[in-house]
């Protein structure tokens, strides 16, 4: 829920025990009010009547009165000093509703007689009085609820301007351009905090990113050199025609595992290095010309494991990305195909204009989505030369050029997808 | 006769390694260790071939570039860089680099382009290479066993030429792929393969009526000689 929406509730919600509060207030003043004037009516029609009445029986006679509103009557009672007023139910006169009466009961000495008076007054207009305040306060609380909205509507769209200014800029930061991010001052003393916090964390996220990035390419420069050293030391070492078989076998396999710590510090610097933007280029080529140049490269190692290779170039997949790229995203998807197939094995090669796919038979099993895309994810049936990074590398080219890619494994066939943007 | 090669690497290790492999191949070398010293040393004598890394101290190895195109030297450059960054590849050859060699890198590589870039230079690329009956016409890629030319695919004379830079040496098979299908090879896996390729070449050599200098040794690659 927008936290407009919410407020508004909230604010509403509030509103009714206060509004009903005051409604309720503004009824028992106006009730009071109301008794207060009837109650002394009702004591002027009776000092009026005990008058008559006095008049009228000072010969002797007795009096009775019964009316619908008016009681007067002797009774054996003895008189009270004051009258008492009170509210009761009655029905009112011709029809057949209970409303609320106001009612004086007194019994006076006239004439040395006792008599109860009863006075009473319909108090319909009370039940009007409630009926309106409720109409009035519920108004007020409809035009309240019309009013906040509107206002909150009007707020929304100029006071939290700001907030959303900084929140579309947070949604497309990315990490490496984010030393050109600035959340601009606002008028808002809010707003402010929070741009300053976030200019405060995103530079730091930025000079740490930059650190990191700089030890991995350094640590990866730095690696090359004795790299290089270990690896001619051994090309020198070899060429000792005095050493004995298992000597020989000794420095091949120490050859051996220089060569992958090598391509290994190689992937790590390429991943390094599209996370630095070093491969930008407004040129385009199609991915089918390099494809085929792999496949040409491949050639030996395809017909050495009787692989068939069935390719479907119904159209050209042209994608804008820096060769080496380019080239690094076929030999590692095209590689994989052929790595990882098994003698006799199929791969696919499907092609149209806006979508790449590459698939292959393997006695791997499906690769688990968690790990597909990882570093190091290097499966437990992989052969010794893998390195781990090749589809962590494709991954991470087809990110950054908004390029999507999509693994599935069906009927035998693990399958590799790029597609184009906007398919 | 000999070719005089300079080296400006300042990791001794390193510089000891090329100069041996380099010495062996025939070349005589002259390793400095600094920017300075490599540039007194280019200024004085024009070298065949001058092998350069960039990160130097007192200096960038691309300065020595600049002040050997700068006095118009003859010399073949080869920059050396642990530096990969394809800025740093075109740098260097924009500058006149005649070319480019990331480490780690197999010496057996670095020398055969090192004959390479001399052949260019030297000789405008028409100098055939010639061993014992064997001659190869760069210019035309065409091969002749005693004046009888053997037909070879464009991956048998490459394998060849490389064999022939590199006679006498062992060479692995990881250094044979790296050289002919380049580094990307790695990625499908093992270098079994070469074994049919090379299999194929010392078959048509043989055939053209040249002697079998192609050695295996046994488990690690393959020797091309004449001892």
């Amino acid at each position: 829920m927008k936290l407009l929406t919410k407020t508004t509730l909230y604010f509403l919600l509030a509103m009714i025990p206060l509004l009903a509060g005051g409604g309720y207030l503004l009824f028992r003043q106006f009730s009071r009010e109301i008794d207060h004037r009837v109650d002394r009516e009702l004591v002027y029609d009776e000092i009026q009547w005990v008058q008559y009445v006095e008049a009228v029986t000072a010969d002797g006679s007795s009096f009775i009165l019964r009316a619908p509103d008016l009681l007067i009557f002797p009774v054996d009672e003895r008189p009270s000093r004051y009258p008492s007023i009170s509210t009761t139910q009655g029905q009112k006169a011709r029809d057949n509703i209970r409303i609320p009466f106001r009612q004086l009961s007194h019994v006076v000495a006239i004439n040395g007689v006792p008599y109860q008076i009863v006075i009473r007054k319909s108090q319909e207009q009370k039940a009007v009085l409630v009926a309106n305040i409720t109409t009035i306060m519920l108004l007020v609380f409809v035009g309240l609820g019309l009013a906040t909205l509107l206002f909150n509507w009007i707020i929304s769209k100029r006071l939290w301007r700001p907030f959303r200014a900084s929140l579309q800029k947070i949604r497309h930061i990315e990490l490496q351009q984010m030393d050109e991010v600035r959340f601009e001052e606002t008028a808002t003393t809010e707003f402010n905090e929070l741009n300053t916090s976030l200019n405060a964390m995103t530079r730091k996220l930025h000079s740490d990113y930059l650190v990191i990035k700089e030890f991995t390419e350094n640590a990866a420069h730095e690696m090359q050199t004795p790299l290089a050293i270990a690896q001619t030391k051994m090309e020198l070492l070899l060429q000792d025609e005095a050493l004995t078989g298992p000597q020989v076998d000794t420095i091949l396999q120490a050859t051996d595992a220089l060569g992958r710590l090598g391509k290994l510090n190689q992937s790590l610097l390429l991943l390094a290095r599209i996370e630095a933007s070093q491969y930008e280029t407004t040129d385009t080529l199609n991915l089918v010309d390099v494809t085929r140049k792999y496949l040409d490269l491949f050639a030996e190692m395809i017909q050495d494991r009787q692989i068939t290779v069935e390719t479907e170039f119904v159209g050209d997949f042209t994608v804008k990305l820096h060769p080496v790229l380019a080239d690094s995203l076929v030999s590692n998807l095209l590689g994989n195909a052929v790595k990882y197939n098994r003698t006799g094995g199929r791969i696919t090669i499907a092609v149209s204009e806006r979508r790449y796919c590459i698939s292959n038979t393997s006695d791997t099993p499906a690769i688990p989505p968690q790990q597909l895309f990882k570093r190091f994810g290097v499966p437990a049936a992989a052969p010794g030369h893998s390195t781990g990074l090749g589809l962590a590398i494709v991954k991470r080219i087809a990110d950054t050029h908004h390029l999507y890619i999509a693994y599935a494994f069906e009927k035998d066939m693990h399958r590799f997808c790029i597609e184009a943007p906007g398919t | 006769m000999n070719m005089k090669v300079l080296i400006i690497e300042d990791e001794p290790a390193l510089q000891q390694s090329i100069k041996t492999y380099l010495e062996h191949q025939g070349f005589v070398c002259e390793a400095v260790s600094d920017f300075l010293s490599g540039l007194d040393k280019v200024r004085q004598y024009p070298y065949d071939c001058v092998v350069v890394d960039i990160g130097l101290p007192y200096g960038s190895g691309l300065d020595i570039v600049k002040e050997l195109k700068a006095i118009e030297s003859p010399s073949g450059i080869i920059i050396i860089s642990a530096r990969g960054a394809l800025e740093d590849k075109l740098k260097g050859l924009e500058l006149g680099s005649d070319d480019y060699l990331t480490k780690p890198f197999h010496l057996s590589e670095l020398n055969a382009r090192i004959q390479a870039i001399i052949r260019r230079r030297s000789f405008g690329g028409n100098k055939a290479i010639v061993f014992n009956e064997i001659r190869l016409e760069p210019e035309a890629q065409s091969v002749t066993v005693e004046g009888a030319p053997v037909e070879l695919t464009d991956k048998e004379y490459r394998l060849l030429e490389y064999f022939i830079a590199n006679q006498r040496r062992v060479l692995t098979k990881a250094a044979i792929a790296a050289h002919i299908w380049g580094d990307e090879y790695e990625q499908v896996g093992n270098y079994d393969f070469i074994y049919t390729h090379i299999k194929n070449l010392r078959k048509k050599l043989i055939d053209a009526g040249s002697a079998d200098y192609i050695k295996t040794v046994y488990g690690t690659g393959y020797r091309f000689t004449d001892r």
